[in-house]
């Protein structure tokens, strides 16, 4: 079963590797390659890049260092801006989700904050950070915070009232409960946000490396692909932005199973 | 028991009690309490402080609401109201000179939202349907649907730019693959998971096809799609506004880093009373959406509560 399941794949994403370098051979040559972009045209654009000028614009982003640079710088703030985003959300979720009494009180301050597109914030950190490293790490951490935010409450809230009474009136105690009872339950949904804001982390970079724009940064190698525009480099550059998201899924995936361990699982 | 279709509603939920009704009552006091308390909180830190360029004093904020929702009800004739919205900022002026209003931006980017969920929505519910239905479907979609997903759609924005040129194709299509993406994860996870063990017990009792789909797979997979709608419009929302601040002459993205293109605002300091204004509409907004999507959760799903 498992071997079909690993022959599937295999075979799924050679078709599309396949299909994809057929497209770029018939392309090649066909396609148009001066781009009108409303104000200026842009020449020599390969909109389908054939293996054989990936494989090459490859070897000269690693050999130049460009790449593995870049990789490092994105990867340490979207870690530092993950690890202290999710940290706040999953707390303050929790008390959220906890607090059933204050939270008509509670209510606009985390509305505020959880309806807010956190992307929308980087101006507002510009001016309050400078244009440094604080201000990207900062607003990974508030999109990431965003949605752990969610994710905790809805975990917290989603515990059937009868575990509770059934906690309490066997003599748990408020911690007890909490520990026992909420936490256990609310570990899948808390998770599932982990594995969305580590995805989400990813996005916020594109835009985050535009502050104060320099090269080592994987958001800042996308755009000047973009403008120069390179698509080989482009697409590498997404190729390398999607591989570091399925790590860091891999990563969250690896957590989520670690800390449901005790579930039962069907088939 | 009965089995009512997913669709069907209850008969109390339309009405509520008077004893629920004085909950609210007393809920939504509370709740304007903690605004009013919040609006102090932001006063008193703001006058404390005193550096209106980073907390700019809350009347600073009420005239940058006024100057931007105010230009729009104005008649556009009006010379002299320039004396009395007296643009403060840099962007403030930049933005009165384009013509730009609050309601106007976020009328423009409600409605990439909107068209980003109407198209997003089905094709990720469907493909999260399909792949949590189907095994083979399952092994062979799975390995591709990761490699798509784990593509940022705000980096595809050049890209498409390239293909099909600046249009509002490459401010759409990014919202659309956000959302599309989204909702296929608590789709597959409903389908397969949820209803997974409801599913064996229904075809051993000989249920099939549309039975299967509309009476088992739907009902209990729908709180996971409801789940995943709400997680879907935030994302809508961030994706729309970030594509607006890349590439886009309008909506609240273009607002909030002061019309222009990034390369020409990157250097001039941005106003923070505008920032905190686009934010709070983008927030209240967020909220409205957020809430209907809920109401119609509960609804459709009241048999899960």
């Amino acid at each position: 079963m498992r071997w079909v399941r690993v022959r599937r794949a295999v075979v799924a994403l050679v078709a599309v590797a396949g299909l994809y370098g057929l497209a770029a051979q018939i392309g090649h040559g066909r396609l148009p390659d001066r781009i009108w972009l409303g104000t200026h045209y842009v020449e020599n654009v390969q909109l389908l890049p054939t293996w054989r000028s990936l494989a090459e614009e490859g070897t000269f982003l690693l050999e130049s260092d460009i790449l593995v640079s870049s990789v490092a710088v994105s990867t340490r703030r979207v870690a530092i801006g993950l690890i202290l985003g999710s940290i706040a959300g999953i707390l303050l979720g929790l008390l959220t989700g906890l607090a059933t009494r204050l939270e008509s009180l509670a209510d606009p301050w985390v509305t505020f904050f959880r309806f807010t597109p956190a992307l929308a914030l980087l101006p507002l950190y510009v001016v309050w950070f400078g244009y440094g490293e604080s201000s990207k790490v900062l607003l990974i951490a508030t999109n990431v915070a965003v949605i752990t935010l969610l994710g905790a409450h809805q975990g917290v809230r989603g515990v059937p009232r009868v575990y509770l009474d059934a906690a309490a009136s066997l003599g748990a105690g408020p911690w007890l409960r909490f520990r026992r009872v909420v936490l256990p339950v609310a570990f899948p949904s808390i998770f599932a946000s982990i594995r969305v804001a580590a995805g989400l982390a990813w996005v916020t970079i594109v835009v985050a490396e535009l502050i104060d724009a320099r090269m080592p940064s994987l958001g800042y190698l996308l755009t000047l692909a973009g403008a120069y525009p390179r698509v080989p480099t482009m697409l590498l550059a997404l190729a390398t932005v999607g591989a570091l998201v399925l790590l860091f899924d891999l990563l969250a995936l690896l957590l989520h199973s670690w800390g449901t361990r005790w579930m039962e699982r069907a088939g | 028991m009965e089995i009512r279709g997913w669709w069907s509603r209850t008969r109390q939920s339309w009405r509520p009690s008077a004893d629920r009704r004085c909950l609210i009552t007393r809920r939504s006091l509370l709740w304007l309490a903690s605004l009013a308390a919040l609006i102090g909180a932001y006063t008193l830190a703001a006058s404390v402080l005193s550096r209106p360029d980073i907390l700019p004093p809350t009347r600073e904020i009420a005239a940058a609401f006024g100057a931007l929702v105010g230009r729009g009800l104005q008649m556009p004739a009006g010379g002299e109201h320039q004396h009395h919205h007296h643009p403060s900022s840099a962007q403030m002026e930049t933005l009165l000179q384009e013509g730009v209003t609050l309601q106007g931006a976020l009328a423009v980017t409600t409605g990439r939202v909107l068209f980003g969920l109407a198209v997003g929505l089905p094709l990720g519910i469907l493909l999260g349907l399909l792949m949590g239905w189907s095994r083979p479907a399952d092994d062979y979609l799975h390995p591709i649907y990761i490699l798509l997903r784990s593509v940022p759609p705000l980096a595809l924005i050049t890209y498409i730019m390239l293909w099909l040129g600046h249009s509002e194709a490459h401010r759409l299509i990014p919202i659309v693959y956000a959302v599309a993406v989204t909702m296929v994860i608590p789709t597959y996870h409903g389908v397969r998971d949820v209803a997974g063990k409801y599913l064996v017990a229904a075809r051993a009792l000989g249920a099939k096809g549309r039975l299967l789909l509309l009476r088992v797979i739907l009902p209990a997979a729908g709180p996971a799609i409801l789940g995943g709608l709400r997680y879907s419009l935030a994302i809508a929302w961030m994706t729309a506004v970030g594509a607006e601040m890349l590439m886009a002459e309008n909506g609240m993205g273009n607002l909030l880093i002061g019309g222009g293109m990034w390369s020409s605002r990157l250097q001039t300091r941005s106003d923070p009373a505008v920032i905190i204004v686009g934010i709070l509409a983008l927030a209240v907004a967020g909220w409205a959406m957020d809430a209907a999507a809920r109401i119609l959760g509960s609804r459709l799903t009241h048999w899960a509560r």
